[in-house]
């Protein structure tokens, strides 16, 4: 009998600590309470897992306390009958049974804070298979067989960096993992560290024997407390363990990790900034080249990628990198990790293989639009990407097909958007970020960022005029062209995808002063209607302003002119009368 | 000698003491210390800013420069609950406006703002990667999801009647 | 190094693997526009300005993107474009977004509405520091007569001064005649004149705008002779302008002065009569026409026949001259029809001829009227007598001899488009005035006798190109009152002809150049803070007593005298513009580039202006962020004064911190000031 909690950022989130302690007291100390990170099922937790005597698995979803002492009287019991009215639903099975894990394959399965557990599952075989038979020539060309490509966005051949960085001249030299996963709407990174940090470290020491470094850097971003704890005590159990240290496996090869928190700046996702923070500074991206690989953190040839790439790097070394490339399409191979979230009814992790459709991983995997509502568009790649609409749900997951929409493959943030949101509000949504995001070194992204976010906030206001799409436009080509560094060059992504599949969207908000999915405050009216209102006063009562009047028993009405449409009245009324247009 | 208009005389410069015996030779480790300093006083006061440039050998314009570039670091004290609200795409899409506008109007503190009490500072964070409970808010080390306006006005009720 | 070569803008270049673009370029002497690079520090790569296209890497592919010259190595055979369409609209983008973000005029108010663009500023500064030679010379780069225009130009200058936000606008005009009959009257500032290019210019016309661009094409090495009708030169000035006003005696001496440089000066000719256009025009390589608008405007009413009625510029042409006997209008009744400076002069004159009642009819009220206000003050206290919201309807007479004039009561109705209310008669409202004399000072058109060759308006006036001032006719150039829209002030004529020389100058060099305003940052009046200013009263020009002067034609006002006095006003001036702009690269390529206005305009990072720097001031508002002071200060200085405060739109350079006193490690080296590419840093003058 075996009884694990969730224990992910968001399962924590959910409750999950409280329900951990209520199990433990509830089972009087008869059996241990496990911990495992993150399954993925985000929309489920806090999730309880227990394995019977025979090895089946009991799965809990949306543990409250009360669920957790009826699954502990069945645990008492051995009578999972029960409680089996809590446990996991076929169709919320199918999110997982439809996924292929090869980067989060132990997450939420294996003990996060307990190193045995991940080499009872083959943690750290790659390894010692590395560092025994293999050259540093032979490790990179299984990766280059495998066709990984970096999972931070980009998209750019993995084994080709470490080349690089293994061919530049120099005894002294970095490998980097940025796991400052800044991307709004995308926490792949952090699972993998909360849920299975060895992984991430075996895959580092891997790279760092290829390119010959002899030192290993996490990057955190700040805002991910939990995974520096996970990583630091995964750190100290594998150097206790002898794979990190002085003299790895008796190899001769020598590796020490450290782990730098970020202290909050997307910029420093992009691999020069990162440099610069690491080196204590202004996180403001080095020009390239020279390119890390040649001159890198402290100068010296640095290799850097992104968590996700790493996790990938013990699998391909066990299996072989043709069982990865096996997967995939033509130029993407292997699988990509997606959070899907938004307005999707199963919000998570998602890892599929390269190739399928978006439309399966929305609604075969996620189950569809929450609400069944209409879906509107998919947003991928964050900030840097773009919104893709219902016409190209059919589009395959490849970096290439991707790009071709405006989008990118990205990080793996896919934010689902339904017929309620406006995409003129979500291109400001982005500008917004982008424009407090960048780093204030270049003209383009400094002051361009912030002129389109100007120019969205004057159209979602109302007070668009006449040229202003075409006035984004042209900002967006020229800071395409002219921005320094990823981060700006990529910014006008949001801003032209939108652009290109809703311009009715813009055109309603600048010619009609309308926004169509009704998102936008300063462009709506509120109504009662006068058949549904019962006079009860609620409405009247919660308003900050006093903008609606009407006797007790009487239909109400509402001054728009000195209504500031903060829509307390549609939340208080209980009758529907109260509606937005 | 603090070189600065003091804006607050009770800083004891020696709770830094250890940070910098432990950081200040080892080369980039200039945000790792203003990470610790933040630690020990909450936020980073102007003295602490010129005792770490003397002691890193930085100037205090450099040290200046790289704390005002991330948002993590704080010139002010914050208040007793550091109410950091989640601005990430999933949380935007599901109505993370109307709670930050829930919290206006229940402290009446706007983003960088702490209430008059001292108990409560706002903060709008870049995404805290707790996607799929959007709207979410973290306060001090505890995260909240799923959040609703009622919810919100219930926990910080909470929080007020703890003090 | 081996040597390699790469082809820049056509031009091959010989150069190492180890030289960056910009670098190779400026070797060559070709300029690839920067902001941000300076050969003492590291490539930084933020401004954006410098980017280029590399339309072949050497292998017959082109780069995709475009790269900055300042931080990308040549490699042997790069083709490199400095100005392709991608990379103009590029640059252009970028400088128009620095500019959005430039809080700062680059020249003052007094500059950009003067419409010769007089340098008042620095001639003000020089006046302070008593260089009457050198503001002389200042405001001789466009202005050849400034004694005479300083007495007289309604002075747009003074009327756009920001001083007037904090008590009174500068006296700019009288400063200028000041500081030119300083000149006039001891060591006389005279220009060089360049050699003599053989070119021949005929001007026909003597006044102000032939006058100017007959000097400046001369300073050019042009030989140049202005053809006039009267038989002096100085047309307006001295046909139309009173002496009280403007003496003749300070116009022949700055008339003589642009003779001396080898003006030829020819009289008593007239275009068409003694003189055909075809003619000139065959006998020169340009022909510039400047005959203004001598001819007054017609009121349209019944009695204009009648003898007693005459034009305000015919009224004035002989007595301003002094050419004729001043006529004795004792005992009569003169209506001077108009609100114009034109009328004062008429009305004003006709006082001193002695005239018992003088009127000026004038259908708005005074607020409304275009004359100078101090013009109406001065006739008011001489006694004319202003009949506002009146409208003559009809001259009546006896024995064809003017004796009343029937006058329309008007009042005032809704505003127009341009926001002046408009006047409307009162229905069956009228007034009869008794008078001897009706004098038409509504307006003047031009005399085109004698112009047949060229192209006219639909009103008359000559139709001149607004760039290149050519008429229909490419040899033939016109300016001045005569053209387009007519009549205007002087310093309008001067402000053309000064242009006008330039263009015919490039005319006769083969490649003709027009004329185009250049682009300039300006800062919103309302955006100014005019608090830290101390009050400080305008000096006033003593003028003689009203029973005097109405005497005679000496000129009303007596001059400044005192010299503390001028020098104390000269130091009133606010120096709006930036002292940076003659070396501001920023607005030398915004300009070069061709923005024409912002489009992308929004918020500004502005900031108070700050000395913390040993004898540098600091103006954040200006600061375009290049980061020279900042990387210099640490890598040349060695000091590290400056950084970077904060992130994205909100950075700012800052000393240190908010402290308040001056950086103690600043060691005055003024690196920085020499590097900044903007007048974001200013040397303190003490």
């Amino acid at each position: 009998m075996k009884i694990i909690v969730g224990q992910g950022s968001c399962g924590i989130a959910a409750g999950a600590g409280k329900i951990k302690a209520v199990l433990e007291q509830s089972v009087e100390g008869k059996y241990p309470i496990g911990i495992t990170g993150c399954i993925g099922m985000c929309w489920l937790e806090p999730i309880v897992d227990v394995y019977d005597d025979n090895n089946n698995l009991h799965r809990y979803v949306k543990v409250s306390e009360d669920i957790a002492k009826a699954i502990a009287e069945a645990v008492l019991s051995s009578d999972f009958a029960k409680a089996c009215e809590y446990e996991i639903s076929d169709e919320d099975k199918l999110f997982l049974e439809k996924q292929t894990r090869i980067a989060l394959r132990n997450c939420g399965i294996i003990n996060p804070e307990n190193i045995d557990e991940y080499v009872s599952v083959g943690g750290y075989s790659a390894l010692k298979k590395v560092l025994s038979s293999m050259t540093q020539d032979d490790v990179i060309n299984e990766i280059k067989a495998s066709g990984l490509a970096g999972r931070g966005g980009a998209g750019f051949p993995t084994w080709f960096k470490w080349n690089a960085a293994k061919q530049s001249k120099g005894e002294e030299k970095y490998l980097i993992c940025n796991a400052d996963e800044g991307d709004p709407g995308a926490f792949m990174d952090r699972a993998v560290i909360e849920s299975d940090p060895h992984s991430l470290i075996e895959g580092m020491l891997i790279g760092a024997y290829a390119i010959g470094a002899k030192e290993a850097v996490v990057y955190v971003r700040a805002e991910y407390p939990l995974a520096i704890i996970r990583l630091q005590n995964a750190i100290e159990q594998a150097r206790n363990a002898g794979f990190v240290g002085e003299n790895i496996l008796g190899s001769g090869f020598t590796c020490d990790f450290r782990i730098k928190a970020g202290a909050g700046a997307f910029v420093c996702g992009e691999e020069t900034a990162l440099i610069e923070s690491l080196e204590g500074s202004r996180g403001m991206p080095r020009l390239k080249p020279p390119f890390p690989a040649q001159e890198g953190y402290w100068h010296k040839p640095s290799n850097i990628n992104n968590v996700e790439t790493f996790a990938n790097v013990a699998w391909i070394i066990s299996n072989g990198g043709e069982a990865f490339s096996d997967m995939g399409t033509e130029d993407s191979k292997g699988t990509k990790v997606f959070a899907l979230t938004g307005k999707v009814k199963r919000g998570g992790l998602v890892e599929i293989p390269m190739g399928k459709t978006l439309r399966e991983v929305i609604f075969d995997i996620g189950g569809g639009i929450k609400e069944d509502k209409q879906f509107k568009a998919v947003q991928m790649g964050g900030p840097s990407g773009g919104c893709i609409p219902e016409s190209l749900l059919d589009t395959v997951i490849d970096y290439k097909k991707l790009s071709a929409t405006g989008a990118i493959m990205g990080s793996g943030g896919m934010v689902v958007m339904d017929e309620s949101t406006c995409m003129v509000g979500m291109a400001k949504f982005f500008l917004d970020f982008t424009a407090k995001e960048s780093c204030g070194k270049c003209v383009h992204c400094r002051i361009g960022t912030k002129r389109m976010q100007e120019i969205l906030t004057r159209i979602v206001n109302g007070e668009g005029k006449d040229g202003d799409i075409e006035l984004l436009e042209e900002l967006c080509e020229a800071i395409k062209d002219g921005a320094l560094c990823g981060l700006g060059q990529t910014a006008p992504n949001p801003v032209l995808t939108t652009i290109k599949y809703f311009r009715n969207e813009y055109e309603a908000h600048i010619n009609n002063k309308k926004c169509p999915a009704k998102e936008c405050t300063q462009l709506l009216t509120y109504e009662i209607d006068k058949d549904k209102c019962i006079g009860c006063t609620m409405c009247a009562k919660k308003c900050p302003v006093s903008a609606i009047s009407g006797e007790l028993k009487s239909a109400h009405s509402i001054d728009t002119a000195v209504c500031i449409k903060c829509g307390q009245c549609i939340a208080n009324c209980k009758f529907g009368a109260i509606s937005k247009n | 000698m603090c070189k600065c208009n003091c804006s607050d005389s009770n800083i004891d410069l020696n709770l830094l003491k250890p940070v910098l015996d432990k950081y200040s030779n080892v080369k980039g480790s200039l945000i790792t210390i203003l990470q610790n300093a933040q630690e020990i006083y909450g936020y980073l006061p102007t003295e602490v800013i010129y005792e770490v440039a003397s002691a890193t050998g930085n100037t205090p314009a450099k040290v200046m420069g790289v704390a005002t570039f991330y948002t993590q670091f704080r010139f002010k004290p914050v208040g007793k609950y550091l109410i950091m609200l989640c601005q990430g795409t999933a949380c935007h899409v599901n109505g993370s406006e109307m709670i930050a506008q829930t919290i206006n109007e229940e402290l009446g503190i706007s983003d960088g703002e702490t209430t008059d009490d001292g108990l409560f500072t706002l903060s709008c964070v870049a995404c805290l990667g707790c996607c799929s409970l959007s709207p979410v808010m973290m306060i001090n080390d505890e995260t909240y999801g799923s959040l609703t306006p009622k919810k919100v006005r219930e926990i910080i009720a909470e929080l007020k009647s703890r003090s | 190094m081996e040597q390699i070569k790469i082809t820049i803008n056509g031009k091959e270049c010989l150069c190492t693997e180890n030289d960056y673009i910009l670098k190779v370029a400026k070797d060559n002497g070709i300029e690839i526009p920067n902001l941000c690079d300076h050969e003492s520090v590291a490539a930084f790569g933020a401004c954006g300005v410098c980017a280029v296209e590399i339309i072949d890497d050497g292998n017959g592919k082109a780069i995709p993107k475009l790269m900055r010259a300042c931080a990308t190595k040549a490699r042997n055979g790069y083709v490199v474009s400095i100005d392709s369409q991608r990379v103009l609209r590029s640059r252009k983008v970028a400088l128009e977004l620095l500019m959005s973000d430039h809080e700062g005029d680059c020249l003052g108010p007094c500059k950009l509405n003067c419409p010769a663009g007089t340098d008042v500023q620095k001639y003000l500064k020089q006046i302070s520091n008593a260089d009457y030679k050198g503001a002389v010379e200042t405001i001789k780069q466009v202005i050849p007569i400034p004694a005479s225009i300083g007495r007289i130009c309604p002075h747009p200058c003074e009327q756009n001064c920001r001083r007037r936000f904090v008590d009174e606008p500068l006296s700019i005009a009288f400063l200028k005649s000041y500081a030119a009959d300083k000149d006039l009257n001891g060591d006389t500032y005279i220009p060089q004149v360049k050699p003599d290019t053989g070119k021949n210019i005929a001007v026909i016309g003597g006044g102000p705008a032939g006058l100017t661009s007959a000097y400046y094409l001369r300073l050019m090495g042009h030989s140049v002779t202005v053809y006039d009708s009267m038989k002096k030169m100085g047309g307006m000035l001295r046909y139309g302008i009173p002496a009280y006003r403007l003496p003749k005696s300070i116009l022949d001496k700055e008339i003589s002065l642009i003779e001396s440089l080898g003006v030829k000066l020819v009289n008593d000719v007239s275009v068409g009569k003694d003189i055909t256009l075809e003619q000139l025009k065959a006998d020169n390589d340009a022909v510039i026409v400047a005959v203004g608008a001598w001819k007054s405007m017609q009121m349209r009413v019944e009695g204009e026949g009648l003898e007693g009625v005459i034009g305000g510029i015919d009224f004035l042409r002989d007595i301003s001259s002094g050419e004729a006997e001043t006529p004795n209008l004792k005992g009569k009744k003169v209506a001077v029809c108009g609100g114009g400076n034109t009328a004062m002069d008429a009305c004003r004159t006709a006082i001193r001829c002695g005239a018992d009642e003088v009127y000026v009819i004038y259908r708005r009220t005074r607020s409304e009227m275009p004359a100078e206000d101090i013009e109406i003050e001065e006739a008011i206290e001489e006694g004319v007598d202003f009949k506002f919201l009146t409208n003559p309807s009809e001259i009546i007479g006896e024995n064809g001899k003017v004796t009343q004039i029937k006058l329309q009561i008007m009042e005032l109705g809704e505003p127009d488009a341009s926001g002046r209310r408009s006047p409307v008669p009162v229905e069956g409202k009228f007034e009869y005035l008794p008078v001897d004399m009706v004098i038409m000072a509504i307006g003047q058109t031009i005399n085109a006798s004698g112009l047949d060759i060229i192209e006219k308006t639909k009103k008359g006036t000559i139709s001149a190109d607004l760039s290149t001032f050519r008429t229909s006719d490419e040899k033939i150039f016109a300016v001045g009152d005569a053209t387009n829209k007519g009549a205007s002030i002087a310093i309008e004529a001067i402000g053309e002809a000064r242009k006008c020389a330039d263009v015919v100058d490039s005319f006769l060099n083969g490649n003709i150049v027009g004329y185009r305003k250049p682009f300039v940052s300006r800062r919103k009046d309302e955006d100014v803070d005019f608090t830290s200013y101390e009050k400080k009263q305008r000096i006033a020009m003593p003028s003689r007593p009203a029973d005097e002067r109405k005497q005679d034609f000496n000129e009303v006002n007596l001059g400044f005298g005192d010299e503390n006095k001028v020098i104390s006003e000269a130091k009133r001036c606010l120096e709006c513009g930036c002292h940076d702009y003659g070396d501001c690269k920023l607005i030398k390529y915004a300009d070069g580039v061709g923005i024409e206005n912002i489009r992308f305009t929004g918020k500004k990072n502005v900031a108070p202006v700050e000395r913390k720097l040993v004898a540098i001031e600091r103006n954040p508002s200006k600061c375009i962020l290049c980061g020279l002071c900042v990387r210099i200060c640490d890598d040349v200085a060695g000091k590290g004064i400056l950084g970077f405060v904060g992130r994205g739109f909100s950075t700012v350079i800052k000393p240190e911190f908010d402290n308040p006193d001056t950086v103690s490690g600043c060691a005055g080296c003024r690196k920085c000031l020499d590097a900044c590419p903007t007048g974001a840093l200013k040397l303190i003058e003490y």
